[in-house]
């Protein structure tokens, strides 16, 4: 491994760009212009009138009426906040934070205007804006930064994302503008999950003040941040919806919309009627069984990305014959992952080679150019499976909605097909949540959610030790890699080591990779300014043309 | 009668009892940790077990259970697992609209199946009376979130009369606004209900009509107007009051689906939403709410019969 200079990680900017200069200068000219192509969004209108409207000067105000399709916002404490998606579309527009990420997943300034990271990777010192403030009023200064950062890793408060700064060895604030923490070992993930805006719900400053009047069940419910929107608290009607302000004191000015509705609409197709009827103005996500409908629909607009995360078959080890690469492997070749993708999700989705998401354009390979163990190839999954014994075998598949049905039944067939006698025991979130965290399933479409990195669908999945891995992987060879990983902070560096990594993954079956599945968005026409980032939804750029 | 009433009332708050603590201690039966599900992707052992305690959850159960009580007995339901908002909170902004809903759904049925269900009783096997029973077949045997969604397709898709979604309170944007999200799915529910309703005062009606009485009323020369609305129909009405009752039900449970499919967060919504969740407070304020309007509307049941035959009695 050649020598490292971790000082590349320092901001105002870790663009892709320098990535890509890095690539070019090595000589990889080809993976220079993959990182151009892989991560890019496709924005789809039906008509020429969104085209010829796109050099209008921006209007001020206006409703955007959001229609999000999720049941339930538990929270939206970032830090006690866990699901991805309203991390992912919510958080953002309500709260900034140290740094934030661009159209092509690099890392640009948010709350802090500079950042160093020193030599060793263990130093980290942001440098804040100055005058910034909540929308309450109140400055916003390091020692916020550091309130959050307590809150955060108090074991009485339990947040889900205490050990993202388990690391974390000390936290200093020499004055208001600058935040300096030290970590123990490096960390390369640490300004993905730790500190960008929406997924770094960790380093989310939240105001002191405000967290100890309100507590903290209230603060979940009418927070107070410092993004670009700020939560109206008497709209608040939890399983409804909310609304966002416009915040003037917003460090990057006044948003152009006045509100932002955001309404919780669960139910797919009346969504999808919401939006066609025009109720709401976009909808998020769009849902896949009705994306084409959408797409044929005159004055919407559909965009299209990969998302960031990764999806596959894993098989318990403790429960034999799944212990048996051989019949791992004959389960992974009679995947036909074109096929799977095409009848599970009407082709909306990537097929799999391995967990590096394509929105990670960095690191990802596109299939063509990765040398894939797992192919499909029915007849030597039947000489695999015949030599394994398990033929005729009654493998228990643990599914749930989250997971979804479709992609359940399609594995189940596949099976079928390979000559065993699969059993879909289909539950609800909660007992499933139970079942795979017990270890209790012979198989089941294990994977992530939203990632800020790759790290997070790699490591609490494939690690020995890793939370989320209740299968049994247990490599060294992959643990190894997966340390390195954590270890360098050169991008370059990192996308070989997790491409190494895929190599011993695919070899060992730790998972039948089957999809990614992509992150879909609809709205009417007259939205103007979307900034298509994967999984990620920034509304302050955003206005209405009527 | 006041005395009935008061023992019935009495009777009720038993009835309630045993429904809340059969429901508190089923729901912990049932696979499925509610702080499992809360922390979701992000589990893990150590977060677990600083939120159950956080929540009381490790506490033994006769502890939960009695502690609870204690509460529900000050009027307290405690608070949601899932949200952290209070469950009378919750119910408060749930109720309006289920009742709303209900109300509603409930007069487009009675206003659908009362005339219907006496016209094909007089003109029994005529044209209309055979076109009636296949239009109620049809209304019974289609589920209501599909009606709902055919609506939502033609009304608010194809001619943009009506939202597609959501519900306005009537305090806040009028009462037309109200009507107008309420419509839709009022009719979704009411379609369904008023076909059963129409075929039990059709059979009711039917039944009388052929009793003594009625005969002796005919043959005193008694218009066949003052037989029908006078006579026949007000003790025609008692099976289908007792069925009113039972039906709900079917009613309250109409909701769930409906408000599902128009995006309104009713009783029904919360009460799904929480089952999933394991959010033990909310599931158990939710169905002693319910149960308590069940309780109360098969009283009033009993009390209507004594309005509509005065030979009923209670001592």
């Amino acid at each position: 491994m050649s020598k490292i200079d971790w000082r590349q990680l320092s901001g105002p900017q870790v663009s892709r760009r320098t990535l890509m200069q890095l690539a070019a200068a090595s000589g990889a000219a080809g993976f220079a212009n993959r990182l151009e192509a892989q991560h890019s969004m496709v924005v789809r209108a039906s008509a020429a009138r969104a085209v010829a409207r796109q050099d209008q000067e921006p209007k001020t105000g206006g409703t955007l009426r959001v229609g999000f399709l999720i049941s339930q916002i538990v929270t939206l404490d970032p830090q006690q906040l866990s699901q991805g998606v309203v991390a992912g579309s919510i958080l953002p527009s309500i709260f900034s934070s140290l740094v934030q990420f661009d159209q092509e997943l690099g890392l640009i300034p948010d709350l802090a205007e500079t950042w160093e990271v020193s030599e060793d990777g263990t130093e980290y010192t942001f440098t804040l804006r100055p005058g910034l403030t909540f929308h309450n009023g109140d400055t916003l200064t390091s020692a916020d930064v550091k309130y959050t950062y307590e809150r955060t890793i108090n074991p009485d408060f339990a947040s889900p994302h205490a050990n993202k700064l388990a690391l974390v060895e000390s936290f200093e604030t020499p004055d208001d503008q600058t935040v300096a923490l030290t970590l123990s070992a490096p960390f390369a993930p640490f300004l993905a999950v730790a500190c960008t805006r929406g997924p770094g719900r960790a380093l989310t400053p939240v105001p002191q003040r405000v967290v100890e009047e309100m507590g903290d069940e209230q603060f979940g419910i009418t927070p107070i941040g410092s993004g670009p929107f700020m939560v109206v608290p008497e709209s608040v009607e939890i399983g409804r919806g909310f609304e966002l302000a416009a915040f003037d004191g917003w460090y990057g000015g006044r948003p152009y919309l006045d509100t932002v509705e955001i309404r919780l609409v669960p139910e797919p197709s009346s969504a999808v009627s919401a939006l066609e009827a025009g109720d709401v103005d976009l909808i998020d996500p769009a849902p896949a069984t009705l994306f084409q409908q959408l797409s044929e629909t005159p004055d919407v607009v559909v965009v299209e990305g990969p998302s960031t995360s990764w999806r596959g078959v894993v098989m318990n080890y403790a429960r034999p014959p799944w212990d048996d690469i051989n019949a791992r492997m004959a389960i992974s070749k009679a995947i036909d992952r074109q096929a799977f993708v095409d009848s599970a999700f009407f082709g909306l989705a990537i097929p799999a080679v391995g967990a590096i998401a394509p929105a990670f354009g960095w690191a990802y390979l596109p299939p063509d150019q990765v040398e894939n163990p797992q192919a499909f190839d029915m007849e030597e999954a039947r000489a695999l499976a015949e030599e394994a014994g398990i033929i005729g075998a009654q493998p228990v598949i643990i599914s749930s909605e989250e997971i979804g049905q479709r992609p359940t039944e399609v594995l189940r067939n596949i099976l079928v097909d390979l000559g065993l006698d699969p059993q879909v025991d289909f539950q609800q979130a909660a007992t499933f949540s139970e079942r795979w965290q017990a270890g209790d399933y012979d198989m089941f479409l294990h994977g992530s959610v939203v990632d800020a990195d790759p790290d997070d669908g790699h490591w609490n999945i494939f690690y020995s030790e890793g939370p989320w891995n209740t299968y049994g992987y247990k490599s060294e060879e992959a643990d190894q890699l997966l340390v390195a990983t954590r270890e360098t902070s050169d991008q370059e560096e990192r996308a070989r080591l997790f491409q190494e990594l895929q190599t011993v993954l695919e070899r060992d079956v730790a998972a039948a990779f089957a999809y990614h599945a992509k992150d879909l968005v609809a709205y009417n026409e007259d939205v103007m300014g979307f900034i298509p980032i994967p999984e990620q939804r920034y509304y302050e750029q955003v206005w209405l043309d009527r | 009668m006041t005395q009935y009433i008061i023992r019935r009332l009495i009777q009720s708050l038993f009835i309630i009892w045993g429904c809340a603590t059969l429901v508190f201690f089923m729901l912990r039966m049932i696979p499925g940790d509610p702080v499992i599900q809360m922390l979701g992707p992000e589990y893990t052992p150590e977060a677990a077990d600083a939120l159950r305690h956080k929540l009381g959850l490790d506490q033994p159960l006769h502890i939960q259970y009695i502690r609870w009580f204690g509460n529900v007995l000050t009027g307290d339901l405690g608070g949601s697992i899932a949200s952290g908002e209070t469950v009378t909170g919750a119910i408060a902004t749930g109720l309006p609209k289920t009742l709303s809903l209900a109300a509603l759904s409930f007069l487009i049925a009675l206003v659908i199946a009362v005339p219907t269900g006496i016209i094909a009783a007089l003109r029994r096997n005529s044209g209309f009376d055979y076109a009636a029973s296949i239009v109620a077949f049809i209304g019974v045997s289609m589920p209501s979130f599909w009606f709902g969604i055919i609506l939502i397709l033609i009304f608010a898709v194809r001619l943009r009369w009506l939202p597609a979604i959501g519900y306005s309170e009537i305090t806040e944007d009028g009462v037309g606004e109200w009507f107008k999200r309420l419509i839709l799915p009022s009719l979704a529910i009411g379609a369904g209900y008023s076909a059963i309703l129409m075929r039990f005062v059709r059979a009711g009606l039917l039944e009388v009509l052929g009793s003594d009485y009625v005969r002796t009323a005919r043959a005193k020369g008694v218009r066949e107007q003052s037989v029908v609305l006078r006579h026949a129909l007000r003790n025609s009405l008692i099976p289908v009051v007792t069925v009113i009752g039972i039906q709900l039900a079917l009613l309250l449970s109409g909701t769930v689906v409906v408000e599902t499919v128009f995006s309104i967060r009713g009783i029904g919504r919360i009460l799904v939403g929480a089952i999933f969740d394991r959010d033990y407070p909310m599931v158990q304020g939710v169905i002693l709410l319910i149960a308590v309007i069940f309780v109360l509307a098969n009283l009033i049941v009993d009390i209507v019969y004594t309005f509509l035959d005065p030979r009923i009695h209670y001592s």
